[in-house]
């Protein structure tokens, strides 16, 4: 891959020169087309003049705007946050800086974010690690003109490596976690469940903290699961009456305490989860235990574990960043708390109606039916990523992965939804796989959980279906693959009237269905086939 | 390992080249550029404690001038 940065500092330190070229310093009237994606990368240079220095700032804006008119708006852009490296606050004006800081990336974070193909990275994420006396040495930077200290080089590019693993949405999905001396201090088979270290002061404290940042990232869709060498009994009384206990079986979707290796164990929790071990993050205290699995799941990723309990919380922030980050804030994130809020009052107004129907009816509720195009297509990747509970067959796609089956002739839909109180966006997703002239296989089939409740499933796979019928297609093949979490879609081709042609197992259904007629669509959903 | 070798091992790894002897110069090898060479100085500096000078650096141009000015720092 080769990478072209717009730069107005001396970066070379830092991105080395291998597939790299470089703009001149703050020059735009080059943007070579030959390259396979971009970097913005400006800083905010030295000058002692305040109000000159935030007018040089506010130029970047635009500069900025013309490049992106220019390049190639299917090539990846990445845009680094501007972060004042040196900032010399003598004077009250010296806020205009720091203003005008503020106003570049929230122009960038804004405006700019939401074109498909720009990414943003918060630069201050690298930066706030370091004081400002080591982030600038003024000895490089006057012989060179490298402002970010080059010394810091190594770390620099240890932490953009995990920041473009993050952009091409390889996140991991699940930490399988250690228990004793790992989610807690001590050991519970000896210390017994009120004398392991958990809660109260340190270092129980810390442990206290790392279940709750671990509960967050559950929250934001992270799979936790246990394997641990213990007696599962003691390990349940632990989590049913240790007060301080944050972390409970209910928030691991899969667990294995038992004295078996943890090398079969974790494979086992894979196949049930349904996830690569490639998505699987190990965290354990014990060296030996690390090491085996590095040996053993080479795909399986496996960081140091702290020493101290007080290195927690910079550990968990490390996991955070080298795994568990999405880079691109789609216009999706951005409505959430909008749609939350509508959420809310949807429930009160539900009340009201005699039955469902009529509430539903009341919602005039539109459904966009739109192909994969360029602009859909993050959401749709990031949907297969993120969505769990409705989702019949959880298989996860990358960006590249559907584009490359839309190329390979796949028929890949979204589906956007707004009703009168508010635009949900886009909040589903089905993948159909052609199989034969007049057979399609539907291998991905999903929804939000915010739409769900609404019969909009039946009504969005129902018109697919008939839109696949006016174009000759007379037979539906479709699974249904059960995880921890898509119980609820277990039935839902049954309910939809396709025939259940073989159970496996694992409990994976396989479904036929004969287009031989239009399926009735309930009639308070206005659906449009873009 | 001793100085000679050690800064071998160190411009092998900044100028990115396996073949490099104590006769290589700014003038002989190509990858060692402008660039590289404050990388060079900031990992002599890392490497062995020291803190260049600019001018000093500037006087850096070949290996046996890196090494003397390494000695003379070092003593």
């Amino acid at each position: 891959m080769t990478t072209f940065i717009f730069r107005n500092q001396t970066v070379e330190p830092f991105f080395g020169d291998e597939g790299v070229t470089y703009s001149g310093y703050g020059d735009i009237s080059l943007v070579p087309s030959d390259v396979d994606r971009y970097i913005w990368f400006y800083q905010v240079p030295v000058n002692a003049n305040a109000v000159q220095l935030a007018q040089e700032i506010l130029s970047y804006q635009d500069k900025l705007d013309l490049v992106l008119k220019s390049v190639d708006p299917h090539k990846p852009f990445i845009i680094f946050s501007l972060v004042n490296l040196f900032p010399l606050r003598l004077t009250g004006d010296a806020v205009t800086v720091d203003h005008a800081v503020m106003a570049f990336n929230r122009y960038v974070t804004e405006r700019v974010v939401g074109a498909t193909h720009v990414k943003w990275v918060d630069f201050g994420d690298f930066t706030s690690r370091y004081s400002d006396v080591n982030l600038v040495n003024w000895k490089f930077y006057l012989m060179s003109q490298t402002l970010l200290n080059p010394k810091l080089a190594h770390d620099f590019k240890s932490w953009w490596s995990g920041v473009e693993r993050g952009l091409a949405l390889q996140r991991k999905k699940c930490l399988v976690l250690d228990l004793d001396n790992t989610l807690w201090g001590g050991v519970l088979g000896e210390d017994g469940v009120d004398g392991i270290k958990l809660g109260g002061d340190y270092p129980g404290k810390a442990f206290s903290y790392w279940q709750q940042a671990l509960l967050q990232l559950a929250n934001n869709g992270v799979i936790l699961t246990v394997c641990s060498k213990n007696n599962e009994a003691d390990v349940q009384e632990a989590w049913d009456n240790n007060p301080f206990m944050v972390l409970k079986r209910e928030h691991f979707s899969a667990t294995r305490i038992n004295w078996q290796d943890k090398v079969s164990n974790i494979r086992d929790m894979a196949d049930e989860l349904n996830i690569g071990l490639d998505s699987m993050v190990f965290i354990d205290d014990n060296p030996a235990e690390r090491e085996l699995v590095k040996q053993m799941l080479p795909q399986v990723e496996v960081p140091d574990f702290p020493d101290k309990p007080h290195q927690l919380m910079p550990f968990f922030k490390g996991l955070v960043e080298r795994y568990f980050r999405i880079y691109a804030v789609t216009d999706e994130d951005r409505l959430k708390t909008q749609q939350y809020r509508a959420n809310a009052m949807r429930r009160s107004q539900q009340a009201r109606f005699a039955d469902l129907d009529s509430y539903l009816e009341s919602l005039s509720m539109q459904l966009d039916i739109i192909p994969a195009d360029e602009h859909n297509l993050p959401r749709i990747a990031q949907m297969t990523q993120k969505t769990n509970q409705f989702n019949l067959t959880t298989r996860r796609y990358s960006e590249a992965d559907v584009q490359q089956r839309i190329d390979e002739g796949w028929r890949i839909y979204c589906m956007s939804v707004k009703d009168r109180f508010g635009d949900n966006g886009i909040t589903g997703t089905v993948f159909l796989e052609p199989l034969d002239w007049d057979k399609m296989g539907i291998d991905s089939l999903l929804l939000s959980c915010r739409v769900l409740g609404k019969g909009l499933e039946d009504a969005f796979i129902a018109s697919i279906f008939n839109q696949l019928r006016l174009e000759g297609v007379r037979r539906i093949v479709a699974d249904y693959l059960p995880t921890a979490k898509n119980g609820q879609t277990a039935n839902f081709y049954d309910r939809l009237g396709m025939n259940c042609v073989s159970v496996d197992d694992d409990g994976a259904k396989h479904y036929e269905m004969d287009l031989d007629h239009a399926i009735e669509i309930k009639n308070y959903y206005n659906i449009n086939i873009l | 390992m001793n100085l000679n070798d050690k800064v071998l091992a160190i411009m092998r790894e900044v100028f990115g080249i396996e073949e490099i002897s104590t006769d290589v110069s700014q003038k002989n090898c190509e990858r060692w550029d402008s660039l590289r060479h404050l990388t060079l100085a900031s990992e002599l500096e890392d490497a062995f404690d020291i803190e260049l000078e600019p001018e000093e650096i500037a006087e850096m141009t070949d290996f046996s001038r890196v090494v003397e000015k390494l000695n003379e720092k070092l003593s």
